[in-house]
């Protein structure tokens, strides 16, 4: 399927050496195509330059910005301008694959400079905004440059169908699903245990919602036990627990792909009771591919990722009470519970890279049709021109 | 001297934004004939793996026919009836593989295999073929393009009818 070998560039716009899920998208995706034989580059922010891969190009450091309800640390103005344009002009590229060209950060600068075979990957779902609408007759100009747009969930393409009318084909994250197939259950996990991982201290990621569903679960789970992996101070969290409940939670800080697996393997519920702001729930996918049973939230996302609660069971989200209730049963019917894994485990196998990455390929090739090369737009170029500013070769 | 200025800058400005919405055009222009060419030669294949499906095991006298017509049709149609022909291809697609899938061969069940990853990818050059028409013709509609000729004498972009019935 990978059939010939590719100059591809990738524009990530979030700091590279800051933890975020279009980071990952963007690494795994860029290790995937170069284990296939392509010829990968990605410019990205990069705040310590001496700890990027070579396939990273920095494009400067990142600026923190408040965005879609977290800090976001992306990056624009002339400089950078000017070294996404250097960087186009001397890869070189068959095809340039943007990530959420439309927020202000060099992946629209590099929409904006490049022309040529373009694809466009939309990660973000957020709420009807009135700031978009006012900055979409910008926008447009530029997001339409591009021959193909992705979508990575439902949410994300409703998204972009209402803000800027335009539509998109739905191509779900990636996950290695095999690294978490053969988790290994380990016994100080499994029990009457749930389990949560990521960074809980964002309030969006709702940890709090299990925190106040947890005295009615005790009440009738007794020997219940949280397991809470991911990074982050819990100081603040533990004090906000019930004195009473506090010994049984645990925080286990980051842990390693290999934990995460046999973590996976061993927990009875995998909790995921994000209040919103999440676009696709690539966890719940790896942990749908580890084998755990999940209680998720039924924002957009993850209803769509769990087919309306066919591979997983939803509560309403933000009520704790219907999360107790949902838990609750679940740990008292063993059988549903075991078949809701398995079930789980098959579904998520889709998201696997093997799949994933064939079908954003097969996406590039019909980007490819017309057979030119990505290069500077000619109005760029005689601005460069008129600015004296032409890039030759290296500076 | 200062409105004289002003009506300069403004006109200058003036020319900068048409010249940038006949590049918008061109490039969406650009966009169609790529996605078309695109669509185009992946309906060429379903054609070609149609006739092919006509002449194996699987496809009965009959059918065989019917498959056989509907390809030419398909592969001869002028382009304002070719999504109306290809439609007529996969509704005749579709009654063959509705029974026929259980009697397949390695040789035809690999043809089956070739068909339905074709189909998968129809349908996504469909999708993006129809994103680019609709976005020049909206583009087009807009009244600077309109008053100003900036189309020049491309024809307008045809429309493609079918969408999710592809099989």
């Amino acid at each position: 399927m990978l059939s010939r070998s590719l100059k591809i560039g990738i524009v990530c716009p979030y700091g590279w050496d800051t933890p975020g899920g279009v980071q990952n998208h963007v690494r795994d995706l860029a290790e995937y195509l170069i284990a296939a034989g392509h010829n990968v580059s990605v410019l990205a922010p990069v705040i310590d330059e001496s700890k990027i891969p070579t396939y990273v190009t920095s494009a400067g450091k990142p600026i923190a910005i408040p965005y879609n309800g977290a800090v976001a640390r992306v990056l624009f103005g002339p400089i950078a301008f000017a070294r996404v344009r250097q960087w186009i002009a001397q890869g070189d590229f068959d095809i340039l694959h943007l990530h959420e060209p439309a927020i202000p950060s060099i992946s629209l600068l590099a929409c904006w400079a490049a022309d040529g075979p373009m694809v466009g990957t939309f990660h973000a779902a957020a709420k009807r905004q009135k700031a978009i609408f006012a900055i979409g007759p910008i926008l447009e100009p530029v997001i339409e440059k591009l021959s193909a747009r992705i979508a990575v969930s439902e949410a994300a393409r409703e998204t972009l169908t209402e803000h800027l009318e335009t539509d998109a084909v739905v191509i779900p994250n990636g996950i290695y699903a095999d690294r978490y197939r053969d988790g290994v259950a380990q016994e100080k996990w499994q029990g009457n245990t749930l389990g949560f991982i990521g960074r809980f201290e964002e309030p969006r990621k709702g940890l709090s919602v299990l925190v106040d569903a947890l005295p009615i679960i005790s009440r009738f789970a007794p020997d219940v036990r949280i397991f809470i992996a991911g990074p982050g101070e819990a100081d603040e969290v533990i004090k906000s627990i019930d004195p009473q409940l506090r010994s049984r939670f645990t925080f286990l800080g980051r842990i390693s792909e290999q934990d995460k697996a046999d973590f996976l393997a061993s927990i009875s519920l995998y909790i995921a009771p994000n209040t919103g702001g999440e676009s696709f729930g690539i966890i719940l996918a790896e942990a749908l591919a580890g084998g755990a049973t999940v209680v998720a939230s039924d924002i957009p996302a993850f209803d769509s990722l769990l087919d309306h609660g066919r591979y997983g069971e939803l509560f309403q989200s933000e009520s704790s009470t219907d999360l107790a209730k949902r838990v609750i049963d679940l740990l008292r019917d063993e059988k549903r519970r075991v078949e809701l894994g398995k079930a789980g485990k098959t579904h998520a196998q889709q998201f696997d890279w093997k799949v994933v990455a064939d079908q954003i390929f097969s996406i590039y090739e019909m980007s490819l049709v017309g057979g030119e090369k990505v290069r500077l737009t000619s109005e760029s170029r005689s601005w460069s021109k008129f600015l004296g500013r032409e890039s030759k070769g290296d500076d | 001297m200062k409105t004289f200025i002003f009506l300069a800058v403004l006109l200058l400005v003036f020319i900068w934004y048409l010249t940038f919405s006949a590049t918008r055009l061109d490039r969406l222009h650009h966009r169609v004939e790529t996605s078309w060419a695109n669509l185009d030669s992946l309906l060429q294949r379903r054609a070609a793996i149609a006739l092919e499906i006509a002449r194996s095991e699987i496809a009965d006298p009959a059918s065989a026919m019917l498959l056989t017509a509907a390809a030419y049709q398909a592969r001869e149609a002028v382009i304002e009836k070719r999504s109306v022909a290809e439609s007529g291809l996969s509704g005749a697609l579709g009654l063959l593989l509705a029974d026929g899938q259980s009697s397949a061969r390695p040789a035809e069940a690999s043809l089956l295999r070739e068909l339905s990853e074709l189909t998968d990818k129809i349908r996504i050059a469909i999708a993006l073929h129809v994103d680019a028409v609709t976005r020049t013709q909206l583009v087009r509609n807009k009244f600077i393009f309109r008053t100003f000729r900036l189309a020049g004498t491309a024809p307008l972009p045809v429309t493609y009818e079918f969408e999710s019935d592809v099989l």
